[in-house]
């Protein structure tokens, strides 16, 4: 039976009032799942992603969480209630070592495990192991992305929400992160991540949606959506008329 | 040469010291320098002379502690007195700073600070006078430990206090769970929030710091000097010169800032008079921003 | 009769008072650059011009007895002078290294204007500061008279010149670069230039107005430029609205009315042991002052800037600039 972990509906958020970006979306994310939210340059999927994790402010819609209503809760909460969130740039503390970086992260919720939870982390990620001591900010960009990705799994959320993890990784990396996150899926963890690496990301999703003007045009199973034509019309169609844009967004280069 | 100013700047270095460590703290979790930070301490030096006087009345008089100039009267006052500054530091933010920053220019909050301070200084001055007064009339004998050297006993109690502390706070910003959230905080605010932090909260405890050491600070002044209004207000550019130098946002940096600025002003003392020490502060200030703006230990600004 | 020349006298104190302003209206205003130490570029200007014209003196340096309008020139160009210099050193980091330096600025002037006893004449400052329409000074109506339209034609030529500056390209720029610290900083040295040029053109008429008021009194000494000197233009502005030149000007006409006003109150008031507590209460209603019209009413009467509260940071974020806007 489907049990939907994440239920975001009708929602409508932005910076300025009166100015929404995201304009009435619904998504629903069940237990175990990987969902993909895909869409052009400025459709809102980054402003989406923030306000469900609380750093948006939301003017309309709700946001339920395992049946919970979060909506109106401050972002400081959202770790508690099991909502961890990867944003896409500055995601470590870069003077921090790699150790601290995971042990401010845990020991807010739990500050009992905090050493069999870190331990737990390393054996996931080893290369984090081998530079505990080294500052965050030292680390490269793959690095970077693993350490945020740890940083959020330490707390065990209910759902890892990740805003373009692969966003200015080289090749190399944007494959590894995405089988990290197969990997992760496997263990039982549920995740909504938003990608403008569309192939990669449906790959790896089980269900994806297209966001279109700050809302939520099509929905589908991740396997299929890259041969669908409406998201072709709607999303990979217009990214084939600007070659050069999509050069420089699907690739990405190493930051 | 006479050894002396060694530990005339040690005890300058260690006023200093603590009351850098708040403005520091202060500039790097809430994005602004704190103009009123030196009159935090003339608050705190005020508030444990009124303590002192109080638990006087309530037990009479009581012998100081030898050979120490003042006995537990004054170290029990002092620890009212740091809770007292903490709470007026908390006090000021909820009522002023805390609304400024919420409308999010950094800059109207360091105004706000210069007319708070100016505020605070003279309503001291309206309460107590601008005369000087003191902890403690009696003259201590000073007593020689080599090279020329002479040492009170309140001076070497002072700068055992001081290392304790200087070490209690290093230890908290870098073992504790709340020290590691403040570094978190100071290096990226939003980041933090997603992690779990509760920004309010952090942000009360580093005034409560910032707040209790410069009361320390003020205290060491009134033992060692004397207790005016403006003591603090003299005190604000050594210790802005000293976070710089050590490095804005960090703790040991501020420390060693204010111990260097400290020894220098000592040694002006000697070499050519008292009367321009506040100029050392201002020289070595400048030569930082000309040469090394981010200190000593300082990070490049986002 | 009596009270005209009162009136003359407070309306010459004020337009002195306004001619700081419309300096500091120009570093903060327009420019958005933070000067806490203003009181150091008045005083560096009235002991220059002090140096300048009044006659040798074998107790200190200088007394070269040159014209009024040379002392005036020469304030100006060492205000302008030492404000450039500061901001050379600041102006490429954050506001709030310009605002701690410009504090020192004001610390280390007080110093040199107490202890250099060889150029300033110590605590006791430097008297016998020359005159304009001295030979007036025994029908003392038509010497406050004249006095004020010295100082008000100062005043209007500098508040015209700052107008034109404003509306200029140069103005525009200034304020361009005012909106966003970062681009400001980060536009690298064309834009640090112009921020020079603004906090230098306004250091110079801080001199400025430090020169007109000694040549006013006759007589100056480091006690007139305490920080309190500062603290009260900073009102003024804040009063009249930064950004606003005639904001500037009518603030302080209108807070040095009330300062004048709330003194010969507590003089009546208070007996004269007490006064010198009353006058740090005065201080304390104008801090208090400030910080009220900063949280309640932060243009002023006349002010242009554009508080917009930007909507993200203001209902989520709590500290700094650091905020999630993307």
């Amino acid at each position: 039976m489907r049990q939907t972990v994440l239920d975001v509906r009708d929602l409508e958020a932005g910076y300025e009032p009166g100015v929404p970006i995201v304009r009435g979306a619904t998504i629903t994310v069940d237990k175990g799942e990987i969902v993909v939210v895909l869409g052009p340059n400025g459709a809102g999927k980054s402003t989406l992603i923030k306000a469900i994790a609380g750093l948006v402010p939301i003017t309309g819609g709700t946001v339920l969480l395992d049946g919970k209503d979060i909506t109106a809760a401050p972002a400081h909460t959202m770790v508690r209630l099991g909502l961890a969130f990867v944003p896409q740039t500055e995601n470590i503390f870069p003077l921090m070592s790699v150790e601290d970086n995971l042990k401010v992260a845990c020991g807010i919720l739990m500050p009992r495990e905090t050493p069999a939870r870190i331990e737990e982390m390393y054996g996931a990620f080893p290369d984090l192991a081998r530079q505990r001591r080294t500052a965050a900010g030292n680390l490269s960009g793959g690095q970077r992305q693993m350490l945020a990705i740890a940083r959020a799994l330490i707390v065990h959320p209910k759902v890892l929400v990740l805003d373009e993890p692969s966003a200015g990784l080289s090749p190399k990396f944007v494959s590894m992160v995405f089988e990290m996150l197969a990997g992760i899926r496997k263990s039982g963890v549920t995740i909504l991540l938003v990608e403008q690496n569309a192939k990669a990301a449906l790959a790896i999703g089980d269900r994806a949606y297209v966001l279109v003007e700050g809302k939520d045009r099509h929905e589908g199973i991740a396997s299929e959506l890259w041969n669908d034509p409406v998201v072709a019309e709607l999303y990979l169609g217009q990214r084939r008329l600007n070659p050069e844009r999509d050069r420089h967004s699907g690739k990405g280069s190493a930051a | 040469m006479n050894l002396q100013f060694v530990v005339d700047g040690l005890l300058a270095g260690s006023m200093i010291g603590l009351g850098a460590i708040g403005v520091t703290l202060t500039y790097s979790i809430l994005r602004f320098s704190n103009f009123a930070h030196g009159d935090f301490m003339a608050w705190g030096a005020y508030a444990t002379l009124a303590v002192v006087g109080a638990i006087g009345a309530m037990f009479g008089k009581i012998a100081p502690m030898a050979p120490l100039s003042f006995g537990w009267p004054l170290i029990a006052a002092v620890i009212v007195g740091m809770a007292i500054t903490g709470l007026l530091a908390l006090l000021l933010d909820m009522m002023l700073f805390a609304r400024l920053r919420a409308k999010g220019q950094a800059i109207i909050v360091v105004m706000a600070s210069f007319g708070a301070s100016m505020a605070l200084r003279s309503l001291l001055e309206f309460i107590f006078s601008s005369r000087p007064t003191y902890f403690s009339r009696a003259i201590q004998i000073a007593m020689p430990v080599g090279f020329g050297i002479r040492v009170t006993p309140d001076q070497i109690a002072l700068l055992l206090l001081t290392a304790v502390l200087v070490l209690g706070v290093h230890l908290l910003m870098t073992r504790t769970q709340t020290g590691r959230s403040m570094q978190a905080l100071s290096q990226n605010a939003a980041l933090a929030r997603i992690v779990g932090i509760d920004v309010a909260k952090i942000v009360r405890v580093t005034w409560i710091i910032g707040g209790a050491l410069a009361c320390v600070a003020g205290v060491m002044i009134g033992i060692l000097i004397q207790i005016r209004p403006f003591m603090g207000f003299d005190m604000l550019l050594p210790m802005f010169a000293a976070a710089i130098l050590g490095g804005i946002g960090s703790v040991p940096g501020a420390v060693l800032g204010g111990l260097i600025i400290g020894m220098a002003e000592a040694g002006a003392v000697q070499l050519v008079g008292a009367e321009w020490r506040a100029a050392v502060s201002f020289i070595i200030l400048m030569s930082v921003l000309f040469v090394r703006p981010i200190g000593l230990f300082g990070v490049r600004e986002r | 009769m009596d009270l005209l020349g009162y009136g003359a006298f407070f309306l010459t104190t004020a337009l002195i008072f306004s001619l700081v302003t419309l300096g500091l209206n120009l570093q903060w205003g327009l420019t958005g650059l933070f000067n806490v130490g203003l009181a150091g570029f008045v005083a560096i200007g009235a002991y220059t011009s002090a140096l300048l014209t009044t006659p040798d003196d074998a107790a200190r340096l200088g007394g070269f007895g040159l014209p009024i309008l040379v002392g005036w020139l020469g304030a100006m160009l060492v205000g302008g002078i030492a404000a450039a210099i500061t901001g050379i050193a600041t102006l490429r980091l954050r506001s709030d290294y310009l605002a701690i330096t410009t504090f020192g600025v004001a610390v280390v002037v007080q110093l040199v204007a107490l202890n250099a006893q060889k150029l300033t004449g110590g605590p006791f400052g430097i008297g016998f500061i020359p005159r304009p329409f001295g030979g007036l000074a025994e029908t003392p109506l038509l010497f406050n008279l004249s006095n004020l339209a010295v100082v008000s034609v100062v005043t209007l030529i500098v508040y015209l010149a700052l107008e034109h500056l404003s509306r200029s390209p140069w103005g525009r720029v200034l304020k361009a670069l005012r909106e966003d610290e970062r681009a400001a900083i980060s536009l690298g040295k064309s834009a640090r230039f112009y921020r020079v040029q603004a906090f230098a053109v306004g250091g110079a008429i801080m001199a400025l107005a430090g020169a007109l008021q000694a040549h006013f009194t006759g007589f100056i000494a480091p006690d007139n430029y305490l920080p309190a000197l500062t603290f009260q233009v900073w009102v003024m502005l804040i009063v009249g609205g930064s950004g606003s030149n005639i904001g500037a000007v009518i603030g302080s006409i209108l807070v040095w009315a009330i300062w004048a006003g709330s003194g010969a109150l507590t003089s009546v008031l208070f007996s004269p042991e007490q006064q010198a507590r009353a006058a740090s209460l005065q201080i304390v209603a104008i801090g208090v002052m400030l910080c009220v019209i900063l949280l309640v009413r932060p243009n002023g009467l006349f002010g242009d800037r554009p508080w917009r509260p930007r909507f993200g940071k203001r209902v989520r974020v709590a500290t700094g600039e650091s905020g999630t806007a993307s």
